[in-house]
């Protein structure tokens, strides 16, 4: 894979009025990686990948995708330097069908095109470890809640990238489907797909991560392997809110 | 190939793709090609003005339901192509290719001043209600330009552009020596209208045509998959507007003038009208739609009626209080629902 | 000290193109800011302002401060009735509002001009006029200037210390969080709804002695107030509405002055596509952004 880091982030700083969304934030990810982000609500998680993406625009620092200096680039040019991503609240295409959801994206428009036949693997993978079936007539708006999370993945992976930021993906789900999502998103990691994930639900941490970086208040409070960052004294008590 | 463009133009993305469906698409298609045999050259050419406006109705569709981007001046591309034919064409009286030349010039000067006037707008990646207002205050100033344009100073080589009076005389459209007027305008006008209506429903079942629709259900999320969604928009937003130009360049040809009132607000409205009144994400909901109601506003304009505007402000407000899909559409379900036949989708 | 009267000129005809401008999309900026509807009636409604003040004044014999007055209060009752029977119908559809607001003004203007006729006999210009070296300044219009600043500082004061004010802030920063705090939202929208259209008629009236009194007449302020609306940007009304009126004069005056009317209401039109390529939520969000970043410059 290209590059030293798939993402990386440098003293990226980031304010909403008077609130700090991301305060000189240091991240670097692995390619290859499966990478936890946790933290408490308000941590400035999602912030953080809207910062990656360039739906938000850092105030100060720089990110890098694949050693790219990405800062001043529109969100449609760093998807295309081999990057996907969810969002918090699954956004699939409600009125097209599954088939035309998966359709949409388009791995002629990802610029590492020696990455065509892991890709198509990577997608063929997700769509039979979540029973989606591409020529599927369903209206995207009539599946149920935890399909529609299912296809919003495979959405991102049917665009060959090789990195892919995930907000929450269990979000919702009954403790099977979160049993399966987490299988799928191993096996993808395991066919190269670098991962980093925001998640709140600490038994899926525990069984996908080796590294977790936790964020609070907007910055890196912590970064270091599950077991270290479970028996974290600190780390607890800023879950519970008795930290500052 | 060929099964390929037949998926295409039958796809899901437009109302309409049963079997069933395309029989009586085709009748009507019949019908309207019988129609002058039975009816005077006068009638023929008024019908002609209804299809004329379709082209205009049908970009107010694929810009506004397709691609989400609301326009309230789009009668401006059909003025500026109406009067750069009216000037081109009539510069060159006399001579055969004029009429042609005309043609390309008004689609080009339309196509020129949407594309700068996009880039602008969608560039800047401004909020949604901007574009509806820039666009009409874009064609209330081309009104007032054209209005003050009285007089002996005001023309273009050997045409008068004429204030409020209008353009006058401007020639109809000819291909060698033979002039379309009447009877064999009727026909130009339905065939142009034909090739509008499926190539667009080929365009909007194409790739093309289903991320310009994701960007109208979610525009960020589209980005994300690594579209450009400010170029697709730009150029939707052009190619409707040359849609807009086609309309104006055949009503210039069918009435030979031209006046500002075409770029006025009442104008503005009637193609956002036909939209909202057809339903605006359905293509044919909107041609059905443009054809009615032009057939109704110009029975009601030749009696003189001074409530035009009543009428047709109170339909906008109607159809979007009581029936915000569209009449057409919700009329379509509801006959649907008692036929109660589930429609096969034979998209590919 | 000897003021150059082509100076003192320019500096008068900015002046009051910065309060044209103001006056005309004041009440439009309002119902933006708040509640992200644009409304296209609001030209007709600064017409039908002009119509209650003529009216008022020509016909009942009021004195025309008065008048001025009665017009803000019935336009203002006209848009609370608009608000309950249409508009609440779009809110969260932006495009909706739009439509059906257009359709409204069609209905309006024609429905004027069928009751009361394409003319209405006009407002004398009150106040009189005086002269220095070649040029003249209309009392009246001097009068407008000060009005309109008068408003910045009354809404300034409504929006800041008064309950509607407080209620408004907290609905427009986060309308679902202010209804979950008791903040009555569907009221607040009703009451800026026609605090919005009040303001139009306002500006109508007040504007009527130096136009012609027609029932189209509100398609003239159409081009001048959502030009300024979109320059001024909805983050924040006052400095939206000021700002960009002020921006906007800055450039009209001495291109309509060399030019002519008609070219520098086009240089309005350039202008806001030039500016909103650099700024695309307006002029009001970049003040605001350089405001949060000094803020939060003294935080961290």
């Amino acid at each position: 894979m290209n590059g030293k880091f798939a993402l990386e982030a440098r003293n990226v700083s980031k304010h909403f009025g008077g609130v700090i969304a991301a305060s000189e934030v240091n991240l670097q990810v692995s390619p290859g990686e499966l990478r936890c982000i946790i933290g408490p609500n308000g941590a400035g998680k999602s912030t953080l990948f809207a910062l990656l993406c360039g739906i938000q625009r850092a105030e100060s620092g720089d990110i890098f995708i694949h050693e790219h200096n990405v800062t001043q680039m529109q969100p449609f040019k760093r998807i295309r330097l081999g990057v996907g991503l969810t969002f918090q609240t699954t956004r699939a295409f409600q009125d097209l069908s599954v088939r035309r959801n998966l359709a949409i994206p388009n791995p002629n428009l990802a610029v590492y095109k020696e990455g065509h036949q892991r890709g198509a693997k990577r997608l063929q993978i997700a769509l039979e470890g979540f029973g989606l079936d591409p020529s599927d007539d369903t209206r995207a708006g009539e599946l149920p809640h935890h399909k529609l999370q299912w296809l919003a993945i495979s959405m991102v992976l049917a665009g060959y990238p090789d990195t892919v930021l995930i907000d929450e993906p269990t979000a919702g789900m009954s403790r099977d489907e979160t049993d399966r999502t987490t299988e799928v998103l191993k096996q993808l990691n395991a066919h190269g797909l670098t991962i980093v994930v925001v998640e709140h639900d600490m038994h899926f941490v525990k069984s996908v991560a080796e590294k977790v970086t936790v964020l609070h208040q907007g910055r890196i409070f912590m970064e270091g392997n599950v077991a270290e960052v479970t028996a974290n004294e600190d780390v607890k008590k800023i879950y519970l809110g008795h930290a500052h | 190939m060929s099964s390929k463009i037949l998926s295409l133009i039958g796809g899901d993305a437009d109302v309409g793709t049963s079997r069933i469906f395309w029989v009586g698409f085709v009748i009507v298609v019949i019908l309207f090609a019988l129609y002058p045999t039975q009816a005077s050259e006068f009638r023929a050419s008024n019908v002609a003005y209804y299809l004329l406006n379709i082209p205009l109705g049908l970009g107010m569709a694929l810009l506004w339901g397709y691609c989400g981007v609301l326009s309230f001046g789009h009668v401006a591309y059909f003025g500026i192509a109406g009067y750069a034919y009216g000037i081109i064409a009539g510069n060159m009286a006399g001579n055969s290719f004029g009429p042609i030349a005309g043609v390309l010039g008004g689609l080009l000067a339309s196509a020129l001043v949407a594309g700068i006037f996009a880039y602008f707008v969608f560039y800047a990646r401004v909020r949604e209600w901007i574009i509806p207002i820039l666009t009409l205050v874009l064609t209330l100033l081309l009104e007032t330009f054209l209005g003050q344009t009285a007089g002996y100073q005001w023309r273009v080589g050997s045409v008068l552009l004429g204030g409020y009076n209008g353009m006058t005389g401007i020639p109809s459209f000819q291909i060698g020596s033979f002039v379309f007027m009447g009877y064999s305008f009727y026909y130009f006008c339905m065939v142009i209208v034909l090739v509008c209506y499926v190539s667009l429903r080929m365009l909007v079942n194409s790739n093309f045509g289903q991320v310009v629709f994701a960007i109208q259900q979610d525009p960020l999320r589209t980005e994300t998959f690594g579209y450009d969604i400010r170029a697709r928009q730009w150029l939707v937003f052009v190619l409707s507007a040359i849609l807009a130009s086609v309309s104006g360049l055949l009503y210039v040809q069918w009435g030979n003038y031209i006046t500002p009132s075409q770029v006025g607000l009442l104008s503005a409205a009637l193609p956002v009208i036909w939209a909202s009144v057809g339903g605006r994400t359905s293509l044919l909901a909107v041609v059905i739609a443009t054809i009615v109601l032009n057939w109704v506003t110009f029975t009601l304009s030749a009696q003189g009626n001074q409530y035009a505007m009543v009428i047709i402000g109170s339909a906008l407000v109607i159809t979007m209080l009581f029936f915000p899909r569209g009449i057409v559409i919700m009329a379509a379900e509801w006959i649907g629902r008692f036929t109660n036949r589930p429609t096969k989708s034979t998209g590919g | 000290m000897e003021l150059d009267p082509l100076a003192l000129s320019l500096i008068y005809q900015f002046g009051t193109n910065a309060a044209f401008l103001f006056l005309a999309a004041l009440g439009l900026i309002v119902i933006l800011g708040m509640m992200n509807i644009i409304n296209l009636a609001h030209g007709e409604l600064m017409m039908m302002g002009a119509y209650v003040a003529t009216i008022a004044h020509n016909q009942a014999g009021l004195p025309f401060p008065l008048a001025v007055v009665v017009s803000f209060f019935s336009v203002a009752l006209f848009g609370t009735v608009l608000e309950l029977l249409i508009v609440r119908r779009f809110y969260g559809r932006e495009l909706g509002a739009l439509v059906v607001t257009w359709g409204l003004s069609l209905v309006l203007g024609q429905g004027t001009f069928l009751v009361f006729g394409p003319f209405m006999p006009a407002i004398k210009i009150p106040g009189g006029s005086y002269s220095y070296g070649s040029f003249s300044f209309s009392e009246y219009w001097l009068v407008l200037i000060g009005i309109s600043i008068a408003l910045v500082i009354g809404l300034y004061w409504l929006y800041r210390y008064t309950k509607y004010g407080l209620q408004a802030r907290a609905t427009m920063q986060n309308a679902e969080m202010a209804k979950a705090l008791g903040v009555p939202t569907s009221r607040v929208y009703t009451l800026t709804f026609s605090l919005g259209a009040g303001l139009a008629g306002l500006s109508g009236a007040l504007l009527a002695p130096t136009s012609t009194i027609a029932p189209f007449m509100g398609q003239q302020f159409v081009a001048p107030a959502f030009i300024t609306v979109v320059v001024g940007g909805a983050a924040n009304v006052i400095s939206g509405a000021v700002g960009s009126s002020v921006l906007l004069s800055a450039i009209k005056t001495p291109i309509g002055m060399a030019f002519g009317a008609f070219l520098g209401t086009v240089a309005l039109l350039v202008a806001a596509l030039i500016i909103i390529r650099i700024m695309p939520n307006g002029i009001s969000a970049t003040i605001q952004k350089l405001m949060d970043r000094r803020r939060a410059a003294s935080i961290s």
